[in-house]
């Protein structure tokens, strides 16, 4: 294990090299350049050290078959100055970046980890050695040492740190805090491992990135001092070609061919360090890489959507829709076969939520329950039509009041969403803007779907709000960060109401609060329902909440509408084992002792769905037409529908023969 | 009888914060843990619950000694470990292990599995070989219910679902084979059909090592299956203890009552009058006088504005409440 993992791992970093296009096109770049320097001696057609022997017609030559980019002012050729000009900018570049790097990189990891005083002290010092001006000091400082190119390498290095010092220390405060490094702190470890195996390597992929960006910034530093004539006489760089070249007037006699081929290299390798550094950028970031519920098996994934996905459209019968509740509320919502697939390159795409329908009815509470991924945000997203760009729904109908929104156009979802439909989202810390009042941004929300010109009747429905969500309306002056958790809950809350919407979507409202303000938000909820009519979806994963506050129930599974009836039944008598394990495994102040049960197994990927029922893999009831054909949505008692092939009248009569 | 494994006696835990009164005033203190006692007994799974903010992080951070106790005792195997430092503090961290609560955290993404499970081994100097290592190393994970070990070993956190990677966190505390785990919500973060698993996990090894747990939780729900004592705290003190099935019948302090009557039943027949506190925990800055739960007590009478209740045993055995109530009947 410890072994072998340096070599794969750099093996799995060259594949995303390769597979980067920015980063393999900057290391192209500065390859090329790197090869360039290295066999100047034997690209080059002219020594650019030997004596010449010149004569006016070499003077700024033009390019032609013995000098092919011409000659410069001393009649040396341009190509061969230009190839050996690529080893002393590309030396400083790496040395002087090597430099800045190392010291840079000690300030800021020895500033971030240890804190306090000492990072008091260096940031201080960095802040003294940042607001000087760079060239200058540069400038002061070469002109007060030998112009050698060991020391413009030492100047320009020791000139360059500060970016990277400020860089490696943010990085190592946010890295330092973060809950594995106490951990490490928990075990025992000391500062020097835990800066060497826990922060040094979470800094380390920014601070490539920043290496490479450095090396580009010191070649172009070199190139200024060339130009300024600050540097070594006898070690000609790109800088010092161009220099020459324009105080020897190669401007006035139009000899641009001593000017471009050294302009071009910095560019060139300028560029090139950008391309990779952004490309490294990309690449090194953990978070981009696969994740347990999106990639792998991704070749099994395409071989049995492709096997899947046409029987199933034919053997699959459409999804009856559930039975009419007699309770006399209008319906509000209807959702008919809804599916929606999420595609990206490269991977089969995840059917995330396929041929779900369900009906909200005025002052409803619906419960859709489902372990995470699952397809619950998908599916409200969906609704809105708020998907991100990936996602697209593939059929159904949304039908509000009568009318499919899906058939809308942009502008006039625009209206519904909001002021028809309001969602409340997971997480309110996230989704209220942390520098302007929560009384602003509320009337924001009010705002965009009605014209409100009188700002004192703004103030008093922003007021309105606050109190029917128990904020005292003093507070809408305030900033989030002064709100608790709950009260930035119950604002966003008040946020969609601001239109006075008739169905409020709320995404697991309550999943970061204690129970005690967990409570408060469902009382909340229940109680803006009675006061106003409203239809509320409620998503979550716990079915404790549900049990609490719901009227019907919808549980989900990879995507699919599993059972749905009201919450009595689904409790009492739930049909589907996905519904009986999820009660089994949910744990119940009232049982004190025992044994909770827990569902083996994971939720399936959704771009690697089974071919059968999706939760055949886990299902302890699974027999062997569940592993290959999905089942139907059966209905079991007057709006109590699953999708169980147990559930299947001609598996029951298959079943009783079988006995018999 | 053997002493308690964990003793806490009197601990008290004070931050700073905001800035100093005035010129040279001191600066405001939080009493995030103010005056705990308690004894986690050898093989005991004891639960300590209450709502974010009332000190039971702060606690668990002390008694690992992440951060410095202001007053008061922390005793292990019969030990004062209270002012452990350098070497002290480095064996008393191999006995005492921690499991966090957000797992997609507490693990370094760039490191493997196996290397993280590795890590206590390395830093303790255990287990000097890489084959020992590696065996001890695959041994937890399996333990931990990471079965088949040497899959994962090679994998990296981002590859593991959430209740995978918490079992990766008890592997990492489980290879040092410790004798206490503090557990901070170790459960709260993840599905409920994973919640099982991981409380059924740490069920099992409080059974087939002896291992002591201390549960740190926000939510009733998940102690009743395993816990054998609760004890609720409430502002920076534990205001009940007791036995789990006493304390869930028969709680005897109006906080835990409220705290029992908002834990969600997963049975909508047994939807029941809630007591619903208003407000938050109040801010551990300006600790009410008398009794510190008088503020928002249903049940509050004039003395509590005043008198500041001691624990008081209830009728059960080991059943204590800090309530004026108690005292009166």
């Amino acid at each position: 294990m410890t072994s072998s993992a340096p070599t794969s791992d750099f093996r799995a970093f060259w594949r995303s090299v390769r597979a980067n296009r920015m980063a393999l096109a900057g290391l192209a770049m500065l390859a090329a350049a790197l090869l360039v320097a290295v066999a100047a001696p034997w690209l080059a057609p002219y020594d650019p050290e030997a004596s010449l022997r010149v004569t006016i017609e070499d003077v700024y030559a033009p390019p032609s078959a013995a000098h092919w980019l011409g000659t410069d002012d001393g009649g040396k050729d341009v190509l061969s100055s230009f190839l050996y000009g690529a080893r002393v900018s590309l030396t400083v570049g790496f040395f002087a970046s090597f430099i800045s790097v190392v010291i840079g990189g000690l300030i800021g990891l020895t500033a971030g980890y240890y804190g306090g005083r000492v990072d008091n002290v260096l940031m201080r010092f960095t802040d003294i050695i940042l607001v000087i001006p760079d060239l200058p000091l540069t400038l002061v400082l070469v002109a007060l040492t030998a112009p050698s190119l060991f020391n413009i390498i030492l100047v320009i290095g020791i000139v360059g740190w500060t970016g990277t010092a400020r860089l490696v220390r943010s990085q190592t405060l946010a890295v330092k805090e973060r809950k594995f490094v106490t951990r490490a702190r928990a075990i025992g470890a000391s500062s020097p491992r835990i800066i060497a195996r826990h922060i040094l390597p979470l800094v380390l992929p920014l601070l490539v990135v920043n290496t490479v960006l450095v090396i580009s910034l010191a070649i172009l530093n070199e190139s200024t001092l060339s130009f300024l004539g600050l540097s070594d006489p006898t070690a000609v760089s790109w800088g010092q070609m161009l220099n020459f070249a324009f105080t020897r007037g190669a401007m006035s006699v139009g000899a641009w061919w001593a000017l471009v081929p050294p302009g071009f290299g910095i560019v060139w390798v300028v560029l090139g360090c950008t391309l990779l550094g952004y490309g490294l950028e990309q690449i090194l970031n953990p978070r981009t890489q696969s994740h347990h519920l999106s990639a792998g098996a991704r070749m099994v994934a395409r071989l049995t959507e492709r096997l899947t996905s046409q029987e199933d459209r034919l053997a699959r019968p459409p999804a009856p829709r559930p039975p009419d509740d007699l309770s006399a509320a209008p319906v509000l919502l209807e959702v008919r076969d809804l599916s929606v697939e999420f595609v990206s390159p490269g991977a089969a795409p995840a059917r995330a939520v396929e041929g779900v329908s369900f009906s909200l009815r005025r002052g409803e509470m619906l419960g859709l329950v489902g372990e995470s991924g699952c397809g619950k945000t998908t599916l409200m997203l969906s609704l809105l039509r708020l998907l991100p760009a990936s996602g697209r729904i593939t059929s159904g109908e949304v039908l509000f009041l009568g009318r499919d929104l899906l058939g809308l156009s942009e502008g006039e979802m625009q209206a519904v969403r909001w002021s028809e439909l309001a969602m409340v989202f997971q997480g309110a810390m996230n989704a209220l803007n942390p520098v302007r009042t929560v009384g602003d941004q509320i009337g924001e929300a009010i705002r965009r779907h009605e014209v409100v010109n009188d700002a004192a009747r703004l103030d008093r429905r922003v007021c309105e709000l606050l109190d029917l969500v128990g904020i005292a309306p003093e507070r809408r002056a305030q900033y989030p960060h002064q709100y608790s958790g709950g009260m930035r809950q119950r604002a966003m809350i008040a946020m969609a109401l601001a239109c006075n919407p008739q169905v409020i979507m709320a995404d697991e409202p309550t999943t970061a609060l204690d129970v005690m303000i967990q409570a408060q938000v469902l009382e909340l909820l229940a109680s803006l329902r009675r006061q106003l009519g409203l239809a509320v979806i409620f998503v979550t994963h716990d079915l404790g909440v549900v049990a609490e506050v719901c009227d019907t129930v919808l549980v989900m599974y990879g995507g699919v509408a599993a059972e749905s009836a009201d919450v009595d039944t689904i409790y009492n008598q739930p049909q589907h084992p996905y519904t009986q394990q999820l009660l089994k495994a949910f744990p119940d102040v009232s049982q004190v002792g025992g044994r909770l049960v827990s569902i083996p197994g994971y939720p399936p990927r959704l771009n690697a769905l089974p071919p059968g029922c999706r939760f055949a893999p886990r299902c302890p009831a699974a027999f062997a037409r569940c592993h290959t054909e999905p089942p139907a949505l059966h209905a079991v008692a007057r709006a109590h529908t699953a999708s169980c092939h147990l559930l299947d009248p001609a598996e029951a009569g298959r079943r009783a023969g079988r006995a018999a | 009888m053997k002493a308690p494994i964990l003793e806490v006696r009197d601990l008290r835990k004070l931050f700073p914060v905001g800035p100093a009164q005035g010129w040279g005033g001191a600066r405001p203190l939080v009493r995030a843990v103010d005056g705990v006692s308690f004894a986690l007994e050898r093989g005991e799974v004891l639960a300590l619950a209450g709502e974010s903010g009332c000190g039971k992080s702060t606690l668990a951070l002390t008694l690992m000694g992440l951060e410095a106790a202001d007053a008061g005792a922390i005793w292990f195997d019969g030990q004062d470990v209270t002012q452990a430092r350098g070497a002290a503090l480095k064996t008393l961290r191999r006995h005492v292990q921690m499991v966090f609560q957000d797992p997609y955290e507490s693990l370094n993404p760039m490191m493997t599995i196996g290397e993280i499970v590795a890590e206590p081994l390395v830093v303790h100097g255990l287990a000097g070989t890489a084959p020992e290592r590696q065996t001890r190393v695959l041994k937890a994970l399996e333990e931990a219910g990471l079965k088949p070990a040497d899959h994962f070993a090679g994998r990296r956190p981002h590859e593991l679902s959430g209740g995978q990677r918490q079992r990766v966190v008890i592997a990492a505390a489980l290879v040092l084979e410790p004798s206490v785990l503090l557990a901070d919500e170790p459960v709260s973060m993840l599905d409920v059909s994973i919640r099982a698993e991981i409380l059924n996990l740490l069920s099992d090894l409080r059974e087939r090592r002896g291992i002591s747990v201390l549960f740190i939780t926000h939510d009733l729900s998940t102690v009743a299956y395993f816990a054998d004592r609760i004890a609720v705290m409430y502002l920076g003190r534990i205001v009940e203890i007791g036995p789990t099935r006493a304390v869930l019948r028969a709680p005897q302090h109006p906080y835990t009552r409220a705290l029992l009557s908002v834990v969600p039943v997963p049975n909508p027949r047994l939807r029941r009058e809630r007591v619903i506190l208003q407000g938050e925990t109040p801010n551990p800055v300006r600790i009410p006088p008398g009794c510190r739960f008088h503020p928002r007590c249903p049940v509050v009478t004039e003395r509590c504005r005043s008198v500041d209740p001691a624990l008081t045993p209830a009728a059960d055995l080991g059943h204590a409440a800090a309530c004026l109530l108690l005292d009166q009947a």
